[in-house]
């Protein structure tokens, strides 16, 4: 269930996101709502429905950018694996802690897409490809604050109660 | 072995996951991948909703624009009205030089490629990753538009279809890091390369320091690299670094068409490759 509540999030949001910044002109920052989704998921899906799940998340992001190369796919994945290792460190509860968490993982997630894409493109350097990124990080951030009580709202729908047959 | 994969599949299928797209990535990633049948699917479910988003954000933002535009719109009329007859009078006399040109052409037997045909479509979404700059347009396969082809407004150069399925096709913009154009001073014919460079001005590389070419002169299309037909508005030369030693000469050229507010383009088919479902397009894109 949280496959399909994470895929069908992902591309209204991902649609949602594109037609707000034709509006406002390319210089709008983009959040990243796939790395937000991908940071829920490494807090409370399981290892194969959340792997999957950010695969599927991936591979959108990856459709939509116009240009697919399978790297935002592999990048997905890449974030929910190492997202999960954090709630063994680090205790993410509440509205902040998550944005703060999801924060983190955009910066990890744009760093590599910024390596990876200057290691194709191979023009200046990667710090160009980094210019946009703390504004970025900020509005990925308030995107994970905005976005978290509809996932938990989500998750609390599928959530049975205890003790009843099944 | 059926016991190993059994007691293994958890890992073992993650790690397919991860994989799967790295390898995909470091074996093709430069050059990207098909459109498969879900790509399909999937833009076909998205791209309307896009279409539908922004008619409905653009008509409301029209319908209030409309009512303020109504103030002082008879002195605007006037003067429009006096514009006209000036572009008339422009027009005849072009329509003349047009006439004459194609006389002392067909006398010389000059052969002139066939213009392709030009499709009008609506930008109607923005990729949403800000290292690829690219747009979806309304306009696809069942159009007419294919891989490859230009992306043009009538004040220059927009960029080259990347992707085309039913009704939409994806445009990389010129100003893509990735986008390659061969251009021309139109004032010199010098020749060079205006190269993106993730927004704003467009770089010109490959020009020899011993070319002619000055801040402000016009840049356009060459039509050499067999995408983008000659003749074409790219931008103009600003900020020209004439270097002492060196073979090339820099600058940068502030492109005609503002892509960052982009509303309707034309869609020309290149007059040297061939239009075709599934054809390819080297020459602009690295």
């Amino acid at each position: 269930m949280k496959f399909l509540v994470s895929v069908a999030l992902a591309l209204a949001l991902l649609t949602l996101e594109s037609v707000v910044v034709k509006q406002a002109g390319l210089e709008l920052g983009r959040i990243d709502v796939t790395v937000v989704l991908v940071a829920f998921l490494a807090l409370r899906a399981t290892l194969l429905e959340g792997a999957f799940s950010a695969f599927c998340v991936g591979y959108l992001l990856d459709l939509m950018s116009g240009q697919p190369t399978w790297l935002f796919t592999f990048l997905a994945v890449f974030v929910f694996l190492v997202g999960r290792l954090v709630p063994t460190f680090v205790e993410v509860r509440g509205a902040l802690a998550f944005a703060l968490f999801a924060m983190a993982a955009d910066v990890g997630h744009s760093l590599l897409a910024s390596f990876f894409t200057w290691l194709t493109v191979k023009e200046d350097g990667p710090g160009s490809l980094l210019a946009e990124m703390p504004l970025q990080v900020a509005l990925t951030g308030l995107a994970a604050l905005a976005l978290f009580p509809l996932l938990r709202r989500f998750e609390a729908s599928q959530e049975r109660p205890a003790g009843l047959l099944r | 072995m059926w016991s190993l994969l059994k007691r293994y599949y958890r890992p073992l299928f993650v790690g397919f996951l991860l994989l799967f797209p790295l390898v995909s990535f470091l074996l093709g990633g430069s050059k990207g991948r098909g459109t498969y049948f879900v790509d399909r699917a999937i833009i076909a479910v998205t791209s309307p909703v896009q279409q539908g988003l922004t008619s409905a954000i653009e008509g409301t933002v029209a319908a209030a624009q409309n009512y303020l535009d109504l103030r002082g719109v008879r002195q605007e009329n006037d003067a429009l009205r006096l514009e006209n007859l000036q572009l008339r009078a422009a027009v005849h006399a072009l329509g003349e030089s047009r006439m004459e040109n194609a006389r002392l052409r067909k006398l010389l037997n000059y052969a002139e490629a066939e213009p392709g045909p030009e499709i009008p479509a609506r930008v109607v979404g923005v990729n949403p990753v800000a290292k690829l700059l690219s747009v979806r347009i309304s306009s696809g396969e069942q159009q007419g538009v294919f891989r490859g082809m230009s992306v043009v407004t009538p004040d220059g150069i927009v960029g080259q279809v990347i992707r085309a399925t039913g009704g939409y096709a994806d445009v990389a913009l010129v100003t893509d890091p990735q986008s390659r154009v061969a251009v021309r001073v139109q004032r010199s014919r010098a020749r060079g390369t205006a190269a993106g460079t993730g927004g704003g001005p467009l770089r010109l590389e490959n020009m020899l320091r011993t070319e002619d070419v000055e801040d402000g002169d016009l840049i356009i299309t060459a039509g050499t690299d067999g995408i983008y037909p000659p003749g074409v508005v790219v931008g103009r030369v600003t900020n020209l670094e004439k270097k002492e030693h060196g073979m090339f000469q820099g600058a940068d050229i502030v492109p005609a068409v503002d892509t960052s507010k982009l509303e309707e383009v034309l869609v020309v088919g290149s007059p040297y490759s061939a239009m075709a479902p599934g054809s390819t397009a080297e020459g602009a894109s690295k």
